[in-house]
């Protein structure tokens, strides 16, 4: 018989006097209120809101990492175009989340690929389990998933962050490249878990809005810099998929990505034609186009997309091509490329993959169809 | 609480138990449920193949021409005995031990089930022992982290031999024969034993020296009562593996011939690379959908025009993702690539480079994988395993290092090994360079 399966099945038989394993599942049916009806193609407001339990914040080499939970919640999981909503499974004790972010700057990374190995009395219950990159109204960029425990008790977690895949530039340049790992013991309780704050929201939900981003001390909440407090020039803002596109255009390419995108550049000239080089300059004379894709109200960065831009002036292309997601502590996480763009240029943003990154309930309908972005370049 | 299945311990389950739990007891109660009566292998050796990877001749095949891997597996971990470089006579001990489990079980019979098949592999660090160096026309590298995101602990026992057949009781006489705890295999007498030349390994970090698995129709499904399958018995009855599809399809393999060392003292021979991997196949099964699974797997457009048939059964003799293999740059722009299309990129000739011989496992009452790959040099394993990394996919932006990026998501690699499987005449306690 399985363990777990048999731990289940002697609780069951002791629980007469158990009110707090019977009364497991009735919490949880509460904690899972109806989905908001007539959900609009848009961020809203969800129909409750949750917060959260601190395990422990530790750093992993060059990242800091936090580890938190939460009540088990429903999420969405996106592959190509297609959502895919995860329920929560009977088995499920609690949502389980990092929070990884550089503690030089403290600007949180997307970090795709976390993963925890949970044991408890040197029993392993995962075995570097990916958590999955996820994205929540109140929590911002994060990774996580609910989890399976097997009861009340102490569990050590091992939380693993590899190296960073996205690019990364200006102060972020050679960082993020080694693999660190840091211990975490979660006290588990089922009594302390509901003690976690939950209300639910019959007034505001289903409204075109966005819950409060969470404020933890010593922990930061992921967020892309105001549009004012970009580097370099604003050329021009929009709206697409109730996403936000803020441009930006920096005289030169911030380091670490200077010799790289100029040869992506190149590639793509030879390609199909359409492209001219603008510049036979060192790519380090060339400006760079930055594209920051963020969620309205809280203006948490949407990773996992993929975008391309088009730069037309008079009625010549000058840049046809993908924008690379970069982490960069002044731009944020943003996708960007060597590109001229000058005032007056017309620029064409195209989402040719909507973000991947699974999201919690009120982000799950928007970002999910975007229209192209067109603007002429500003001053 | 899910149901559980209302009936009693399966043959299969219960040989697989039988021969992760090894043993004298565990044999005789597996052989009281198997009964495999099988006839005695041959007296003259002379007809079986210097190569000791040709194991296809050996092997059924499937209605669409696949080679019918072995149901039970065995890995044993061995370290030399002695002190120092190995000795003539344990040389010729060991190479009497070796025959005698050859004369003991035939490789299959005539009604097309496995005897024993096995082969003897040496890692990197059984050749340190010696003075000189492998000649150049072996790679044998020591083994290391092959992708960013891991952290594999190394096996660098000396030796590891691989038994492979139908029946779990043949592999746990053989693990007795040849380790000296019986005198007698399938009534023939073992002439000489491992004793006093090999002993199980001791490896880092508590590793196992004794690694068991299987492969089969309705062998994963009756054996997924186990840490890193939820418990909704979420795998197909009639899936060969865990993760529910068909794999190693006959265009999807090297050859024998193609991984064969072609040159040099250990020509005839090969390399086994063995990872020993976690399944964390909650996700897999419980949160994705069919439509991805088919994506992640295969490739994205097998999920889009809907080819793929239950466990794949259908699609024949190869996974069909050669046409994939031009476009995982797009796929990875549009957000999910497949493992069969990453992997397909490592070709030669249209052909893979290397020879799976993997199978599942419930070691540590675990769902895992232990990942067997045969191929010329270790350099083909790697170059297949980067092109599985979809390290490139993962920089296009829509595609995670891990997240929709093939099967990267629910495996966890624990550790690697690498290993130098010599020619027949040399499997016994090679010097680094048998000829001289």
């Amino acid at each position: 018989m399985h363990r777990r399966r048999f731990l289940a099945a002697g609780a069951a038989a002791a629980s007469v006097g158990l009110a707090g394993c019977r009364s497991l599942f009735q919490t949880r049916s509460a904690r899972s209120p109806p989905l908001v009806s007539d959900r609009p193609d848009a961020v809203y407001v969800p129909s409750h809101v949750e917060g959260m339990s601190m395990v422990g914040m530790a750093s992993a080499g060059d990242f800091q990492v936090a580890l938190t939970y939460s009540y088990p919640h429903r999420f969405w999981l996106v592959s190509g175009d297609s959502p895919n909503m995860v329920e929560i499974e009977g088995s499920d004790s609690l949502h389980l989340m990092t929070t990884v972010w550089d503690p030089e700057t403290g600007t949180v990374l997307p970090h795709g690929s976390v993963t925890t190995t949970i044991t408890r009395d040197g029993e392993t219950l995962t075995s570097g389990k990916s958590l999955w990159p996820m994205i929540s109204q109140n929590m911002g960029v994060h990774a996580g998933d609910n989890l399976a425990l097997d009861g009340d008790g102490t569990y050590d977690v091992e939380v693993t962050v590899p190296p960073l895949p996205t690019r990364r530039a200006g102060a972020f340049d050679g960082r993020f490249g080694e693999l660190g790992s840091a211990s975490f013991s979660l006290e588990f309780s089922q009594s302390a878990l509901e003690e976690i704050s939950y209300e639910t929201l019959p007034d505001r939900q289903g409204e075109r809005d966005a819950l409060d981003p969470m404020e933890m001390e010593m922990m930061p909440v992921s967020s892309t810099p105001a549009p004012g407090d970009l580097p370099g020039t604003l050329v021009g803002e929009g709206t697409s998929g109730d996403a936000r596109f803020v441009v930006s255009r920096l005289d030169s390419p911030p380091a670490g990505v200077a010799a790289e995108e100029s040869e992506a550049t190149a590639t793509d000239a030879s390609g199909d034609g359409t492209v001219t080089a603008t510049d036979s300059g060192p790519s380090g004379d060339r400006s760079y186009l930055g594209v920051s894709m963020r969620t309205p109200y809280n203006g948490n960065p949407i990773p996992q997309a993929s975008l391309s831009a088009t730069v037309v002036r008079d009625g010549t292309t000058l840049y046809d091509g993908s924008l690379a997601p970069t982490v960069d502590p002044d731009l944020g996480y943003h996708y960007g490329a060597v590109a001229d763009v000058q005032s007056g240029d017309d620029l064409t943003l195209s989402v040719d993959a909507v973000p991947q990154i699974a999201r919690h309930e009120g982000y799950e309908t928007a970002f999910m169809s975007f229209d192209e972005l067109s603007m002429t370049v500003g001053e | 609480m899910p149901p559980s299945r209302q009936r009693g311990v399966s043959r299969r389950e219960f040989v697989k138990a039988a021969v992760a739990i090894g043993g004298s007891a565990a044999l005789s109660a597996c052989l009281g449920r198997e009964n495999p009566d099988l006839p005695q292998g041959p007296d003259d050796l002379s007809g079986l193949s210097r190569r000791q990877h040709a194991w296809n001749d050996a092997l059924r095949t499937d209605d669409h021409g696949n080679h019918v891997p072995p149901r039970h597996h065995l890995l044993l971990y061995l370290d030399y005995a002695g002190d120092g470089t190995p000795t003539d006579t344990d040389r010729e001990t060991a190479e009497t031990a070796l025959r005698s489990l050859e004369r003991a079980y035939p490789p299959s019979t005539d009604d097309g089930d496995i005897g024993l098949l096995f082969t003897v592999g040496y890692a990197p660090a059984y050749f340190d022992r010696f003075e000189g160096t492998l000649p150049e026309s072996v790679d044998l590298p020591t083994p290391e982290a092959l992708a960013p995101f891991e952290d594999p602990v190394p096996d660098e026992p000396d030796a590891v031999v691989h038994l492979a057949s139908d029946y779990g009781s043949v592999l746990l006489a053989a693990e007795e024969g040849l380790l000296g705890e019986r005198e007698e295999v399938n009534g023939r007498e073992v002439e000489a034993t491992f004793d006093g030349v090999f002993e199980r390994a001791s490896l880092a970090e508590g590793g196992r020296a004794r690694r068991t698995g299987f492969i089969g129709e309705g062998l994963p499904a009756d054996n997924q009562d186990v840490a890193g399958i939820p418990d909704s018995e979420p795998v197909p009855d009639d899936a060969p593996l865990y993760m529910g599809f068909e794999s190693g399809f006959e265009k999807n393999q090297a050859t024998e011939d193609y991984v064969t060392i072609a040159e040099g003292p250990f020509a005839g021979g090969t390399t086994q690379h063995v990872s020993s991997m976690d399944l964390n196949l909650t996700q897999w099964y419980e949160q994705d959908s069919r439509e991805h699974r088919e994506a992640s797997m295969f490739c994205p457009a097998h999920a889009d025009d809907d080819v793929i048939e239950g466990t794949g059964e259908n699609l024949g003799n190869s996974n069909g993702v050669g046409g994939c293999a031009e476009t995982v740059e797009q796929d990875a722009r549009d957000g999910v690539v497949g493992h069969a299309q990453k992997n397909a990129r490592a070709r030669d000739d249209g052909r893979p480079v290397m020879l799976r011989r993997d199978f599942d496992s419930t070691d540590g009452d675990r769902a895992g994988l232990h990942f067997l790959a045969l191929q010329e040099s270790i350099a083909d394993f790697v170059k297949t395993r980067e092109a599985m990394n979809g390290t490139d996919a993962a920089a296009e932006g829509a595609v995670g290092q891990r997240a929709n990026n093939g099967i990267l998501q629910y495996i966890n690699v624990r550790r690697r090994g690498n290993y130098l499987l010599p020619p027949r005449e040399s499997r016994a306690l090679p010097t680094p360079n048998p000829g001289e």
